[in-house]
């Protein structure tokens, strides 16, 4: 409340972690004692056990402590999104609130930021988790991530993850697109980004509140930023390219359709595939030159109306 | 009459709060709107709350609204909205909250659905509870089983889309907060179901068993047409509930079944056709290409989908801050 703008904030989202939350809050406040200002800002998504409560006792004992609520559960994505659009400091910490990131590596993260990057992530050496329901699948979804997005991120599952604030103005978060912050902010906001390595425990506390079930939203959301990344400039190359591919399959069911035209007898009467299949992916080609359109005009739209922000650059270094 | 801090419409609304608003669109089959003051103004009146009766009027209303100026004129409450065009109930809603300064507003049909108490135990309820929205439940019913019938099968299909509780989101008689009425995006026939979208934007409600009045008793066929209305009304509901931030999980969902069905009949036709099988005359290579091009369209317009949501992401914020 006294300082003004503090140099830090720490951001946790927290879903029914009633355990969790002292030792979450007396882990970091003793992990930024070294920095001269700080703020925490724990976000509760809708919990309906205590985590409220004790929250809320935290930061009535300590000023820097501050509790930001939601109506409802919404979801990890929504709730970062609400701590972050809160916080004051020029440099924000986000990081998990069931402890299995560790509060010490804080202070890593800042330094590594304060060599001049924008976003520096976290990733788990010894990760402390289920290796076929977790690991596994993360690594798969981390190679896949890092091909289709071209962010050397290895792992993008961690929240343990510090950027500058400026860097976040220019970062909206929605549906679930918290895991590819570093792949959205580098596509649209031309991030610097760097990895350390950070702890990682075994989960001490509650449960875990991810399934195996997230895999096809992972890859749905993954597509997503892929489009968002080629799109946001060329929608109608993009489909056009698309279309190119469609009329290949056109020009080919046309040939076939001409070639069994040759033989054409009574008895065949009812070759009309090929023409018709021949249609069908001309029909294709113009939905998709039509779709491509369309977005041109959503996207000039956007340019021409306020809202559009400019990516980030640094004349000097920082 | 005394406690009634009497509004007259032309000694500077703007000035004068009132605690609770009474907004009444009218629109479909409205009955004698100055009985319906009569009857629904005496709990209000009870109730030591000052308040107003809002009514939003489209053109063809005229006629209608004139008895209640001459009302307004003797001191009574009222206020009547006139606009210039045929709007739909959804705009004449909002556009009734905008003009309103009550922190409190409830929605009345301009036909009697309930009885005139339950104005006066909704408002009580959203003044006693936590609640941002509380919409009457007509409860216990008393007209016909057609009626019933219908409601039961329609909420039976809303429950499953969207797996609401809420027994009886028709009925249009509503008490809310009315930061709830002017942040909801509502338009064409999605008024109706305000509960479930204010639900959706975190706001809390819940729902309060009122009397039926006996005009509602009536039993109510309708043409096919509104029939169709209802039920695309729930599809445009269920994707909006569930889709808007996410386009692409839904197309894409349709999209990837299609083209997968479409792609298994190609590779079949693929695998006869290098056994030495003629595919030219055989019409299920149609089917394939067909199932595969409608997949690729049902993604591509997802993707497009995608495109709009991200570049209206800034400044909009999918979470709402817990009251308190």
């Amino acid at each position: 409340m006294t300082q003004t703008e503090p140099h830090l904030s720490v951001v946790v989202p927290l879903y029914n972690e009633a355990a969790s939350v002292t030792p979450l809050v007396e882990a970091i406040t003793a992990a930024v004692e070294g920095f001269t200002s700080w703020e925490l800002i724990l976000v509760d998504d809708g919990s309906s056990d205590d985590t409220v409560a004790l929250a809320q006792a935290h930061a009535a004992k300590d000023g820097r402590v501050r509790v930001i609520r939601l109506a409802r559960n919404y979801g990890q994505t929504p709730a970062m999104q609400a701590g972050f659009d809160h916080a004051q400091g020029k440099v924000v910490v986000s990081m998990d609130g069931d402890l299995q990131n560790d509060p010490r590596d804080i202070p890593l993260l800042v330094a590594k930021l304060e060599e001049g990057y924008d976003l520096v992530a976290g990733y788990r050496k010894n990760r402390q988790d289920k290796l076929v329901t977790r690991k596994i699948p993360s690594w798969f979804a981390n190679r896949l991530i890092q091909r289709i997005t071209r962010v050397e991120i290895r792992d993008n599952g961690c929240s343990l993850k510090a950027y500058r604030r400026d860097l976040l103005r220019r970062v909206n978060l929605y549906s679930d697109m918290h895991r590819f912050i570093p792949a959205v902010a580098a596509a649209t906001a031309g991030a610097r980004i760097a990895e350390v390595p950070v702890r990682h425990h075994a989960r001490q506390y509650g449960t875990s509140k991810y399934g195996l079930s997230r895999i096809l939203k992972v890859l749905g959301d993954l597509l997503t930023i892929k489009m968002i990344r080629s799109f946001r400039e060329r929608p109608l190359a993009m489909m056009a390219a698309g279309a190119l591919v469609a009329m290949v399959f056109a020009v080919a069911s046309g040939v076939a359709a001409v070639v069994a035209a040759q033989g054409f007898t009574p008895e065949k009467a009812n070759a009309v595939v090929f023409p018709g299949a021949a249609m069908l992916w001309l029909g294709l080609v113009g939905y998709l030159l039509m779709l491509g359109l369309l977005a041109e005009v959503a996207l000039w739209e956007h340019r021409k109306g306020e809202g559009e922000q400019l990516p980030l650059v640094h004349e000097e270094q920082i | 009459m005394e406690l009634i801090k009497v509004l007259r419409p032309e000694a500077g609304e703007q000035e004068v709060t009132v605690d609770v608003s009474v907004i009444v669109p009218i629109t479909e089959r409205p009955e004698d709107l100055v009985e319906l003051y009569h009857e629904y103004s005496p709990p209000l009146i009870e109730s030591k709350r000052t308040f107003e009766f809002v009514f939003a009027a489209e053109p063809w209303c005229g006629p209608l609204v004139e008895p209640l100026r001459e009302l307004a004129a003797q001191g009574q409450p009222i206020r009547v909205l006139q606009v210039g065009q045929t709007m739909g109930e959804a705009a004449l809603l909002r556009l009734a909250a905008a003009h309103c300064h009550a922190p409190v507003i409830v929605t009345l049909p301009a036909y009697r659905r309930v009885q005139a108490s339950a104005l006066g135990d909704l408002i009580q309820s959203l003044a006693d509870g936590e609640d941002d929205v509380v919409t009457a439940r007509r409860w216990p019913r008393r007209d016909s089983w057609l009626n019933r019938l219908q409601g039961r099968a329609f909420h039976l299909v809303l429950g499953g889309l969207t797996s609401t509780r809420l027994h009886d989101v028709a009925c249009g008689v509503r008490a809310m907060r009315r930061e709830v009425l002017l942040n909801l995006p509502l338009y064409g026939d999605f008024f109706r179901f305000l509960p479930l979208l204010a639900a959706r934007e975190g706001y809390s409600v819940t729902e309060l068993p009122v009397p039926q009045h006996e005009r509602d008793k009536s039993t109510r066929v309708y043409g096919p047409g509104v029939y169709l209305r209802r039920v695309i009304d729930l599809l445009g509901l269920f994707f909006l509930l569930r889709f808007t931030e996410k386009p692409l999980r839904f197309f894409g969902l349709i999209g990837s079944i299609l083209a997968t069905v479409g792609g298994g009949v190609l590779a079949v036709l693929l695998y006869q056709r290098l056994n030495g099988q003629g595919i030219a005359d055989r019409p299920l290579l149609l089917l394939g290409v067909l199932l595969v091009v409608l997949g690729i369209q049902a993604v591509a317009l997802g993707l497009v989908g995608e495109i709009i949501v991200h570049l209206h992401a800034s400044g909009r914020r999918s979470y709402q801050l817990h009251r308190d």
